[in-house]
């Protein structure tokens, strides 16, 4: 993959030597198979996943990317800092790759740690257009390992990504499984009153959701690098040794729960910035996040890594192993957790203007006291380690069904825990506040930021040196892994100047998170939702930064001329 | 400075005996790390820095009975120790700092010296008085005089939570 290293002349005559290397990737027809099916799919020098591309801090790439598709396609560097001219969105930042042709991506590497690159066209990403990215840094690293390995997960599913589209949007439920049924309302009549059981139910109708909607597409199988569960992608390690797992979420629409069993995980690493140390025993990774966590198996045997989907539909399953061949014992999956009234806890008080609200009277009238006796409808209650009230987590509706935790009784990672180990940027007072409610009509699935989808939206503008901090409400049911390009994102974790650096917010239903943002990078950039269907129906804003360096205003004009779909 | 100078006193005196005990239920390798040193016997002085998170350096050469004048100093912005002991009684000790680290003892880069002196009961407190390891704020070193007695398999370590796991510990190989 990487041909030449540039390095030779002109770095002699160079005070201070800059590393270049260009590497090439081609974009291909690709057969992915999951061990369950075989479909084509979309990937890089043949293979879906891509390659892991190897980069160096204060490296200067050169990246010839040639499509070998007969449609256009485009590759984003999710998490990388770099000119928005090459930060690969089509419509946005350039027109994006004809087929036939090769583009050259040129930027220098300014950033360490773990990250990933996908196609920003159409449904591609969700097709198998994606790889992993590794940046090692200049200096040493803040934590120590004898070995590392990229753990990337997906959500593969047996239909192409346009056929999912069109499926949901003649019928939004089309791939969920979970629906409540005739069945468990007698269930739940019993337990809780006919009453309540029907008031709850009609609430849910009017609200446009279903209770189950903690995933929308199900029906997949869950790959770690191109394998599925029983292909059993493995790892191997001699005992007493620190492995380095850096854990890439490139599933389209799906959320994963990751366990070790047997195995305590260090994360030192969220988003690819470093986090001060947190020793967990299960964390759940939101679409487009890194996590990387550090394990010591101390045992000459095999441990499986084992990513449940937060609605437990499915899993993705891996060994660490001291050889090939060997195997530890796969957990049964979860009870599936049910969304409660809580999850949508946001919706009082709140803006209604924009959103199909018809049913919002109806709620407030209700016994909220019944509430209570329905959260732990759909939760194992096995698994819980907190008293009857439920777990709890600052970055969950108090009450919600979704609130994870442990399979094991012990710690589960929060937002709450992350602390940027190196704060990167000093801590100062916002200049605005902008506030984005996350919205949507599961109904006609559609999806949107303050109910304006994106065909119809203004861009948001910044200005350059501002500090901007932002205010996600979101309205909906599902969870929301929001993704700013181009400048960091600084998760209001409540730690003040050590709060964490991240490229991916995850929103939970019901729930209000904040996060700021440096304007630091000029141009135009694209900001929304990660679930792929979600961004294509429109979560999904233009974020244009004025002032700056003057040179980059006029490129922004260019880039914009030749348009094309985000 | 005055504070530091008493710290290395009361150190030494207390002899708690938690990180003994700790080393006679860990097993392996007699489980001892040595003993606390006199100022006097030090043949030799190291200083240890201390960053986020990790040790310069990050091993040491003794020989089997060699005093050692230790000076650490904590170059980082977090609190970090610098502990000498088996890696089961760091695993052991690691459970104490936890506890600190929950009843906010310990605050990324600060200490609650009035907590740590608190009351807990039964004679315990969060002193963190071992002889064989200090806590240290950012900016703030401290001497450790260390008497390593036997061989065996000792690590210097920090056990403020994750922090060991991620690998701020650093090897004592015996000549």
């Amino acid at each position: 993959m990487k041909t030449r290293l540039l390095t030779g002349f002109l770095s002699l005559l160079m005070p201070a030597l800059v590393l270049a290397g260009e590497y090439d990737l081609t974009v291909d027809r690709v057969n992915i198979d999951t061990g369950d099916f075989v479909k084509e799919g979309i990937g890089y020098n043949g293979k879906s996943p891509g390659p892991v591309m190897r980069f160096k801090e204060g490296e200067n790439v050169k990246i010839n990317v040639t499509n070998n598709l007969d449609e256009m396609t485009s590759i984003h560097w999710h998490g990388l800092i770099l000119p928005f001219d090459q930060d690969g969105v089509p419509g946005i930042s350039y027109p994006g790759i004809k087929p036939g042709e090769t583009f050259t991506y040129e930027f220098p590497i300014q950033q360490a740690g773990t990250y990933w690159f996908h196609s920003h066209s159409g449904f591609q990403e969700p097709d198998g257009a994606f790889g992993a990215i590794v940046i090692e840094p200049e200096g040493r690293e803040p934590f120590r390992y004898d070995r590392d390995y990229v753990v990337q997960l997906t959500d593969k599913h047996p239909h192409s990504g346009d056929r999912i589209m069109r499926n949901l949007k003649m019928m939004p439920d089309y791939y969920n499984r979970e629906q409540q049924t005739v069945g468990e309302f007698f269930s739940d009549a019993a337990e809780n009153g006919l009453m309540n059981t029907l008031q709850d139910r009609m609430a849910w109708g009017d609200m446009r959701m279903m209770k189950a909607d903690v995933e929308d597409v199900q029906g997949f199988t869950g790959m770690i690098n191109g394998m599925g569960p029983d292909q059993n992608w493995t790892g191997l390690f001699e005992p007493g040794e620190r492995i380095r797992l850096r854990f890439i979420n490139s599933s389209a629409m799906t959320y994963f729960d990751v366990r070790i069993p047997g195995l305590d995980m260090t994360v030192v690493q969220a988003d690819g910035n470093n986090v001060q140390p947190v020793n967990v025993d299960e964390f759940r990774i939101g679409v487009a996040e890194t996590y990387d966590v550090i394990v010591r198996p101390k045992d000459a045997q095999a441990y499986t890594i084992f990513a449940e989907s937060m609605g437990r539909s499915g899993y993705a399953r891996a060994t660490l192993a001291p050889e090939e061949g060997m195997e530890a014992a796969v957990p049964q999956l979860r009870e599936p957790a049910r969304l409660t009234m809580a999850d949508m806890g946001a919706m009082h008080g709140m803006d209604h203007g924009s959103m199909d609200m018809s049913g919002a009277q109806d709620m407030s009238e209700m016994d909220h006291s019944t509430m209570q006796g329905m959260d732990h409808s759909g939760m194992d209650q096995g698994s819980m380690t907190m008293s009857e009230k439920g777990p709890s987590d600052p970055f969950y509706a108090k009450g919600s069904g979704i609130v994870p935790t442990a399979a094991n009784g012990g710690k589960f990672l929060s937002y709450a825990d992350l602390k940027a180990q190196d704060p990167l940027y000093e801590d100062r007072e916002p200049t605005r506040e902008i506030e984005l409610s996350l919205t949507g009509n599961m109904e006609r699935y559609t999806w949107s930021i303050n109910g304006v989808k994106y065909e119809d939206a203004d861009p948001i503008r910044l200005q350059y040196g501002e500090r901007v901090r932002f205010k996600f409400v979101n309205t909906t049911m599902m969870t929301h892994p929001m993704h700013l390009h181009g400048m960091w994102s600084i998760l209001d974790a409540g730690a003040g100047e050590w709060n964490p650096v991240k490229h991916t917010i995850s929103v939970a239903p019901g729930t209000t998170v904040y996060m700021e943002t440096e304007v630091d990078a000029p141009g135009q950039w694209a900001f929304h939702c990660h679930l792929s269907y979600h961004a294509a129906a429109g979560m999904f804003r233009k974020v244009i930064v004025e002032g700056g360096p003057d040179a980059t205003q006029s490129k922004a004009a260019v880039a914009t001329e030749e348009g094309g779909d985000a | 400075m005055n504070a530091s100078k008493l710290l290395v006193v009361a150190a030494a005196m207390s002899m708690s005996a938690t990180a003994f005990a700790a080393g006679a239920h860990g097993g392996g390798h007699g489980a001892s790390s040595g003993e606390p040193g006199k100022a006097s016997e030090a043949g030799r002085t190291i200083t240890v820095e201390m960053y986020d998170n990790y040790y310069e350096p990050e091993t040491i050469e003794v020989k089997p009975g060699e005093t050692v004048r230790f000076v650490v100093e904590n170059k980082g912005n977090l609190v970090h120790e610098f502990n000498i002991g088996t890696p089961a009684m760091h695993e052991n000790h690691q459970k104490e700092m936890k506890m600190m680290v929950e009843h906010g003892v310990i605050q990324g880069g600060k200490l609650n010296k009035q907590m740590m002196d608190m009351d807990m009961g039964n004679g315990h407190s969060m002193k963190h008085d071992d002889p064989n390891s200090v806590l240290l704020e950012p900016g703030q070193s401290q001497e450790l005089v260390w008497k390593f007695t036997g061989k065996g398999s000792i690590e210097f370590a920090c056990n403020v939570p994750g922090h060991y796991q991620a690998g701020m510990y650093g090897d004592v190989n015996f000549k």
